[in-house]
């Protein structure tokens, strides 16, 4: 048996909740919830779609970090310190726990409203990336000639466009829990990605490149790595912001 | 009520193209998607999306590529339409920022795929799916459709035989809305979670296709169930066929390369069902490991090859069975893969219901026919979705708008209804789901017989007898994921029904369908497609297959 003890929400009422797991090899996390959500308690609610760390939707803390429920594994957190200062608040509120079983901590992601339980109101998040126009400008007729790119230049736009927009970046940014009108890590690593594709309109680089020139931009960032640290695709916003200071650097030098 | 010239159900890439094409068209169009557009299944996929660009290929050789894999139960016309249309499709979503990848000369990439003559494959690394639903979504942002993100459809509505509206339930506070629209586009995906082991994402439950079936609209050809060979055990994530491809091989508990006793000559690559068979067979006779499943062995290519070839399926391996295929071989087992069945529909996603369009996987066009070839669907969603979006936008240019009466009734019946499905005693969703998803992949699964076969149907009647008493113990109305669960149980056991009744209907073996007790394809009889409708059990009904420049041959390769 594993424990697994959640961060409940309705509506103003906050509680943490403690559930056994009967854990099988190879587990996650995510299917952990879906056995509580089956056999134990109908009402709680979390968001899933692909369970193959691909879509994006399970972003949550667990053990006080944000990543994807569906590619964590238990028995890699079950018995995973928290760390003391932390643990401590939250055992206060939950009397109840059995030394003898492993425990592990699930939480709704950080700097983003929690609607219920651990879904949390995601369109903060995309209003910000979708702020930033986040599209191709094609005025001609589309599916005659395909564009010739550089392999290594799709390369390093992968980079960027491996973004799963699961916000698990925006969850673990100091400058995106300080100021809710910080474009945030994901919308800036899009903005560089778009920044970077050669099929991107000279005017809408030009656009793009002085929109991010602000602190809710490029200086508003603390250049802290946190958002590489857990991104679950390996994208780096961080790199991004940096070079996008550069550039904008240059230009007004 | 909502208004709106013409609703997308679905934020795949079937729905995402079609809603692009109508507004292109200046058409009044709204999207609604129990899941916010770019976590839908599309996503996952891996492998790529076929278009004979190549100076040498030809799209009727890729034409007859995909008729003969779907072993001549393909409608030739429309598969003409599918190729001929391939790489402006694909050209356009290059032109709208995917980001495939490149040969050394910056042109797009392709790779050999099974059952393809030449290599037609256009990829984004093993990134396809995702790459093109990001790029198909962002030209939604800036064409600035409407979305109802989060909203299940529960009901299709059809006002003096035609559709008329939908009914849906937004999840953020379980209320219902009547959405009145001239034209409805359903492209809600397959049904991979009606079996035990699906590679389908956890959302595929096909309750899309049963709203149709609900509404009095054929089903085509639900019978044909694609089966990958190498899915993870546990999760059953799909191991791509390269893992194969690369050199990696099949073996038994006893150490023994199978294959060989299967396809001599192909080995590991012999044709997807095949090697399905085979593997299930080496199970079935207790030669797989306890548990049920077989070894891939790729310990043999080393890290290097590994690393740089198949670092998905690594990372996978690692973060979902804990295995290191560097240093283990992988546990694999078969595990529904694609829905070949689906609404009835034609050459331009026309249903046979007016104002009742249905594109992509939750389709049947049919492209597929018995057995779908990798990187068609994809395909599949664009060239149809677009084609669709164009037929809608004519459509509602004839037609006036239901007056709504009909509408109004039919929201004051499904919210009757959800009422009655809550509190008392009654049965558990998952326990229902579970036996459903075990008689499924045990009797209607890679080997069918009558025996099963009928089993299972006395199964699933009894299954639905428990369904009608489930009750959902939960009020909340925030995300009452019961509720949802308790609605979508209805319609996987309705499309298990028709599935099973169609494959015990069916007495030959053609692609996937494949009968213990009947090894033989029989054009003589089967080369037709199954329709099955709404009645008190669901009634069979046969069309003709529309045979073109391919006549049918013995599938063998
Ligand atoms: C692991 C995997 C790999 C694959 N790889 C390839 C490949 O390499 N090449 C290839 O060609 N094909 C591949 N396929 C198949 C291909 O990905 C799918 O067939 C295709 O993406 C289906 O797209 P769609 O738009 O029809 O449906 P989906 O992408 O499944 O979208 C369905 C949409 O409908 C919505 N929806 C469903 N029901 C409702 C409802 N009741 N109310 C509201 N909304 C609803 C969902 O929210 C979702 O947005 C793969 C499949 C799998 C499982
Ligand atoms: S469920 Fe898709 S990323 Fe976790």
């Amino acid at each position: 048996m594993v424990q697994l003890t959640i961060r409940r929400q309705d509506g103003n009422t906050i509680w943490y909740e403690t559930f056994d797991v009967e854990e099988k090899p190879g587990m996650t996390v995510l299917e952990a919830l879906f056995q509580i959500q089956e056999k134990q308690d109908g009402s709680l609610c979390f968001r899933y779609s692909c369970r193959g760390a691909v879509c994006g939707s399970c972003a949550m803390l667990i053990n006080r970090k944000p990543v994807l429920a569906c590619r964590t594994q238990l028995s890699a957190v079950k018995s995973e310190v928290i760390l003391e200062s932390e643990k401590e608040e939250i055992l206060l509120k939950h009397s109840s726990k059995d030394e003898s079983k492993e425990d592990v901590l699930v939480e709704p992601l950080p700097n983003l409203r929690v609607i219920r339980d651990l879904i949390v109101d995601m369109d903060h998040f995309y209003r910000l990336v979708n702020s930033i126009e986040p599209w191709i400008h094609v005025s001609e007729k589309t599916g005659y000639e395909e564009n010739i790119i550089e392999p290594s230049m799709q390369i390093q736009i992968e980079k960027y466009t491996n973004c799963i927009l699961c916000a698990t970046c925006h969850g673990n940014c100091p400058a995106a829990a300080r100021d809710d009108k910080y474009l945030g890590p994901a919308a800036l690593a899009k903005v560089w990605r778009f920044c970077l594709d050669p099929r991107s309109r000279r005017e809408d680089v030009d656009k793009l490149t002085s929109q991010v020139n602000s602190k809710e931009g490029v200086w508003g960032c603390d250049v802290v790595y946190k958002c590489v640290a857990v991104c679950p695709k390996k994208v780096p916003p961080t790199t991004a912001i940096l070079k996008m200071r550069e550039n904008t650097k240059s230009k007004s030098d | 009520m909502i208004d709106h010239d013409i609703i997308v159900i679905g934020g795949g890439l079937a729905g995402l193209r079609a809603a692009i094409e109508a507004y292109q068209l200046g058409a009044d169009v709204a999207i609604i998607s129990k899941v916010y557009p770019i976590r839908s299944h599309s996503g996952a996929a891996q492998g790529g999306i076929n278009a004979s660009l190549g100076f040498d290929d030809s799209w009727e050789a890729h034409a007859f590529d995909t008729v003969k894999g779907s072993d001549y139960l393909a409608d030739q016309d429309t598969v003409d339409v599918l190729c001929k249309e391939a790489s402006e499709r694909v050209i356009e979503m290059e032109n709208w920022g995917c980001n495939f990848s490149r040969q050394e000369n910056g042109k797009i990439a392709q790779r050999p795929f099974g059952g393809a003559g030449f290599p037609r494959t256009c990829f984004a690394g093993d990134r396809t799916g995702h790459n093109l639903l990001h790029t198909l979504y962002e030209q939604v942002l800036k064409c600035n459709i409407k979305i109802y993100s989060e909203w299940l459809v529960t009901k299709l509505v059809i006002d003096k035989g035609r559709c008329a509206g939908c009914i849906a339930m937004n999840m953020a506070d379980s209320k219902l809305g009547a959405f009145r629209s001239k034209a409805i586009i359903l492209a809600t995906g397959g049904y991979g979670r009606i079996y035990q082991r699906s590679t389908n994402a956890m959302i595929n439950r096909g309750f899309g296709i049963s709203l149709a079936y609900m509404a009095g609209v054929a089903l085509e050809d639900m019978e044909f169930v694609q089966f990958h060979p190498t899915t993870l055990l546990g999760t059953n994530i799909l191991i791509t066929e390269g893992a194969r491809g690369e050199g990696g091989y099949l073996f038994n508990k006893d150490h023994e390369r199978f294959m060989s006793n299967y396809a001599k000559d192909s080995m590991e690559l012999a044709p997807r069902d095949i090697v399905a068979r085979s593997i299930q067979k080496e199970i079935d006779e207790g030669r797989g490991f306890p548990g049920g499943y077989v070894h891939v062995d790729l310990t043999h290519l080393g890290k290097d090859v590994i690393n740089e070839r198949l670092p998905g399926i690594r990372q996978i391996s690692i973060d979902f069975a804990g295995i290191d295929p560097v240093k283990e071989p992988i546990p694999v087992q078969p595990g529904q893969h694609y829905s070949m069945g689906g609404v009835s529909s034609d050459i331009n996603g026309r249903t046979p219901m007016p104002g009742l369009y249905a594109v992509g996987e939750c389709a049947c066009i049919s492209v597929h026919g018995a057995n779908r070839l990798g990187g068609n669907s994809l395909l599949d969603t664009v060239v149809f979705g677009r084609r669709a979006g164009i037929d809608a936008v004519d459509y509602i240019k004839l037609i006036q708008k239901a007056d709504g009466d009909k509408l109004i009734e039919a929201f004051r019946q499904e919210e009757g209804r959800l009422q009655g499905m809550f509190g008392g005693e009654g049965g558990n969703f998952a326990s229902i789901r579970d036996e459903l998803q075990q008689i499924m992949q045990e009797h209607v699964g890679i080997f069918r017989n009558r025996k099963g076969l009928e089993h299972a149907l006395d199964e699933i009647r009894k299954l639905k007898k428990r369904a009608a008493k489930l009750r959902v113990q939960s009020k909340v109305k925030v995300f009452n994921f019961e509720l949802i669960n308790a609605l979508e149980l209805q319609g996987m056991l309705e499309l298990g029904h028709i599935i099973t009744i169609g494959a015990l209907a069916r007495e030959e073996s053609r692609g996937a369908h494949y009968r213990t007790d009947y090894l033989e394809r029989d054009d003589g009889h089967w080369l037709k497609h199954t329709l099955a409708y709404k009645d008190v059990e669901p009634r069979l009904e046969y069309k003709e297959v529309n045979i073109g420049r391919f006549t049918p041959q013995r599938r063998e390769y």
